[in-house]
C-alpha cells in the first residue's frame, strides 16, 4: 500500500483525488453512462483548474 | 415523475433501507451490492477505499474519540465516515500519521474526504432501500 501511494507528489495526489471524487459524485448524481462520463471529465477538470488557478494566485505569497 | 417516485416508493421497507445504510457504512458499496446496484458498489467501494487506503499510505491523521479541540471533533465524525476503514487505520498504516510534511496534511484530507464520501453513498443507499431512488 505504502509503495503505490506512499511516494505520489502533490500533483499525483491532486489528480488521484479529483479522479475518484469526480467518479463517486457522477454515480450519486447522474444516470447513464455518456451523462456520468460528460460530468466525470467536467469535475475533474473542474478540480485541477480551480487548484492550480489557487497554486497560481498564491504563488506570490510564497516569495 | 412524482408518480413514478411514488411507485417506486412501494417497493421499499424501512428495514431494507436501514440495512442497506448500515452495510454500506461498514463497507463501502455493500449496502449497494445488497440492493443489487453492482456498478455502483463496485465504484463506491474503489473510490472511497482507494481516497481512505491513499490517505493512510500518505501517513494522514486519523482523529480519535473524545478530542476537545472542535476541529479533531468534525474530523472524527468525518473519518467515521469510512467505517471498517476507520477500524482498520492502524493495520494499513503502519508507520503511524506525519503531518508535519504537507503529503501527511493531504493525506488526513483525503481520509476525511473517503469518510464524507461514504456517508453521501450511504445516504443514497437508505434512499434506494426505502425505494425513493433508484
Amino acid at each position: 500500500m505504502n509503495t503505490l501511494f506512499g511516494g505520489l507528489s502533490h500533483f499525483q495526489a491532486l489528480l488521484l483525488f479529483a479522479l475518484l471524487v469526480s467518479l463517486t459524485f457522477a454515480f450519486l448524481s447522474k444516470r447513464g453512462a455518456s451523462e456520468r462520463a460528460k460530468y466525470v471529465l467536467w469535475a475533474f477538470l473542474a478540480f485541477l483548474l480551480v487548484a492550480v488557478g489557487i497554486g497560481w494566485l498564491m504563488y506570490p505569497f510564497s516569495q | 415523475m412524482d408518480e413514478a417516485i411514488k411507485r417506486e416508493g412501494s417497493t421499499g421497507t424501512l428495514v431494507m433501507g436501514i440495512a442497506a445504510a448500515v452495510a454500506g457504512w461498514v463497507v463501502p458499496g455493500l449496502g449497494h451490492l445488497l440492493l443489487r446496484r453492482w456498478s455502483k458498489a463496485a465504484v463506491y467501494f474503489l473510490c472511497v477505499g482507494g481516497l481512505a487506503c491513499a490517505g493512510l499510505a500518505m501517513r494522514g491523521a486519523v482523529f480519535a474519540t473524545g478530542a476537545e479541540d472542535m476541529f479533531d471533533r468534525l474530523g472524527f465524525l468525518a473519518d467515521i465516515g469510512t467505517g471498517g476503514f476507520y477500524f482498520l487505520a492502524h493495520l494499513i498504516q503502519t508507520a503511524g500519521p506525519d503531518v508535519a510534511h504537507a503529503t501527511g496534511d493531504y493525506g488526513t484530507r483525503m481520509f476525511a474526504t473517503a469518510g464524507m464520501l461514504n456517508l453521501l453513498t450511504v445516504l443514497e443507499a437508505y434512499e434506494i432501500g426505502r425505494g425513493r431512488r433508484t
